[in-house]
């Protein structure tokens, strides 16, 4: 039998969430606008491992988590955590969708659209900063900060590109990804091969008994 | 003088008729802190239960809403900004005290528009027949007298297809939650309500109203005998409060 979870329990995680969602949006202009195009649209995620129902509804510039929704859904996605994880950081949306192990239902050009937006969130983190500091020392911190961030981004899409370059040409731990998909792709074409020859020696072996027979 | 004329308030039996005053009278005694108590004595999990309420409540833009023993308006604040401008939500209450407080809170918090105010007895909702899409009481129902007649007074104004929701304390499915919950009700809450609000006897009239208010499947079968149908509920926090939902035919 399932566990039923306290109706109580998920919607205070859902509106934990939610509050957090909203204050990054708040920070957010630019993304909020974005995100009242969707308006009226209604996401039921249903993931399977761990087993979670959650509904997103964007509108006013907010968006809405709900653990129920008896309503018409815009497009209805089921997956696994890791699944929805690799869409919501995948750089392109459709052939994550279209590629990954996700049943989609519904519209998907919306999900594409929202998928959009949360990735490319862009938080002004100077606005807090300044409300709390002042305009000068919260402008100088956010700056320290902005250009912190920076360099840590660079620095480390450098190291993965080097790390990278240094597994496969130099210590040749592991193929490169063109070569594996293609290692793959032969892989799947022998699959292909040995299921045929399997039901033409079956249809053989049919005949064969047919003429004993 | 048949036993029908007499009901119950909290442990105590009396006079139906005189029933509504006394309700009346807790609630003018604990209006200007209901919200402050409720925080304290939830621990604000008070929240996260008309979150739910909403939720299930299925409210969309447009929709007309009405919000029964409504009091400070928690969830008439929120059904607001979801029906949005072309909907309609209606806070009513039977304490002007309650009402008054809820109208200001939300009038402060720059909420008007497609908000009304209307003080009126759940059994005697002063309303056309299907008037609303959802029809919600949260904490309120146990306060009526007569719960039959408000149940079948909320149906009437429902629209066919509406949906009732009813958010109320209700029996612990847990034995020893319930003995922890009893202790909590009995020495803790009239103790919160005199040194916060300085009003114990309301607080001990809440645990005891909330003893005598029908468990969940009562309240179902009631819900049901007064017309409404697809009924169900929800037990939340192990069954402390119970979220019952029915829908009028269409």
């Amino acid at each position: 039998m399932a566990t039923v979870i306290d109706p109580a329990l998920h919607t205070a995680v859902f509106a934990a969430l939610e509050r957090v969602i909203n204050r990054a949006l708040e920070l957010a202009p630019a993304n909020r606008q974005e995100l009242d195009s969707l308006a009226d649209c209604v996401f039921a995620l249903h993931c399977t491992a761990p087993e979670v129902e959650v509904y997103l509804q964007p509108g006013n510039g907010r968006l809405r988590l709900m653990g129920y929704y008896d309503g018409v859904v815009t497009t209805s996605v089921r997956g696994t955590a890791s699944d929805f994880a690799e869409l919501a950081t995948a750089a392109d949306p459709t052939a994550a969708l279209i590629n990954g192990r996700l049943e989609l239902n519904g519209d998907s050009a919306p999900l594409i659209e929202l998928q959009k937006i949360i990735s490319t969130l862009d938080i002004d983190w100077e606005a807090p900063l300044v409300e709390v500091l002042g305009d000068v020392a919260g402008h100088q911190l956010a700056q320290f900060l902005r250009g912190a961030y920076s360099w840590g981004r660079q620095a480390s899409s450098g190291l993965g590109r080097q790390l990278e370059e240094f597994i496969h040409e130099e210590a040749r731990l592991c193929p490169p990804r063109l070569e594996l998909e293609d290692f793959y792709r032969d892989v799947q074409q022998l699959g292909l091969r040995v299921d045929r020859l399997q039901s033409r020696a079956q249809r053989l072996r049919k005949r064969l008994r047919q003429l004993r027979e | 003088m048949s036993d029908k004329d007499t009901t119950h308030f909290g442990y105590k039996e009396v006079d139906t008729g005189a029933k509504a005053g006394l309700v009346a009278d807790v609630f003018h005694s604990v209006a200007s802190r209901y919200d402050l108590m409720n925080d304290l004595m939830s621990a604000g999990i008070h929240r996260v239960w008309k979150r739910f309420t909403i939720e299930l409540s299925g409210v969309r833009s447009g929709n007309a809403v009405l919000d029964i023993a409504g009091g400070t308006g928690d969830l008439a604040a929120r059904f607001a900004d979801i029906v949005g401008p072309t909907g309609r939500v209606v806070l009513a209450d039977i304490n002007d005290s309650m009402l008054k407080v809820g109208r200001d809170k939300l009038l402060d918090n720059g909420r008007l528009g497609n908000l009304e105010f209307v003080q009126a007895d759940a059994q005697y909702l002063p309303f056309p027949d299907d008037s609303f899409d959802c029809v919600t009481i949260a904490f309120g129902l146990r306060n009526v007298t007569d719960k039959d007649l408000a149940l079948r007074s909320m149906l009437r104004v429902l629209k066919p297809g509406g949906r009732l929701l009813v958010l109320e304390f209700s029996k612990p499915d847990n034995p020893l939650l319930s003995k922890a919950y009893d202790t909590y009700s009995f020495r803790v809450l009239p103790v919160m309500g005199r040194v916060v609000a300085n009003d114990a006897d309301s607080y001990q009239y809440l645990a005891e109203s909330i003893r005598m208010h029908p468990d969940q499947e009562t309240l179902k079968d009631m819900m049901e005998d007064a017309g409404f149908t697809r009924c169900e509920y929800h037990n939340m926090t192990g069954g402390v409060v119970a979220l019952h939902k029915g829908t009028k035919a269409q």
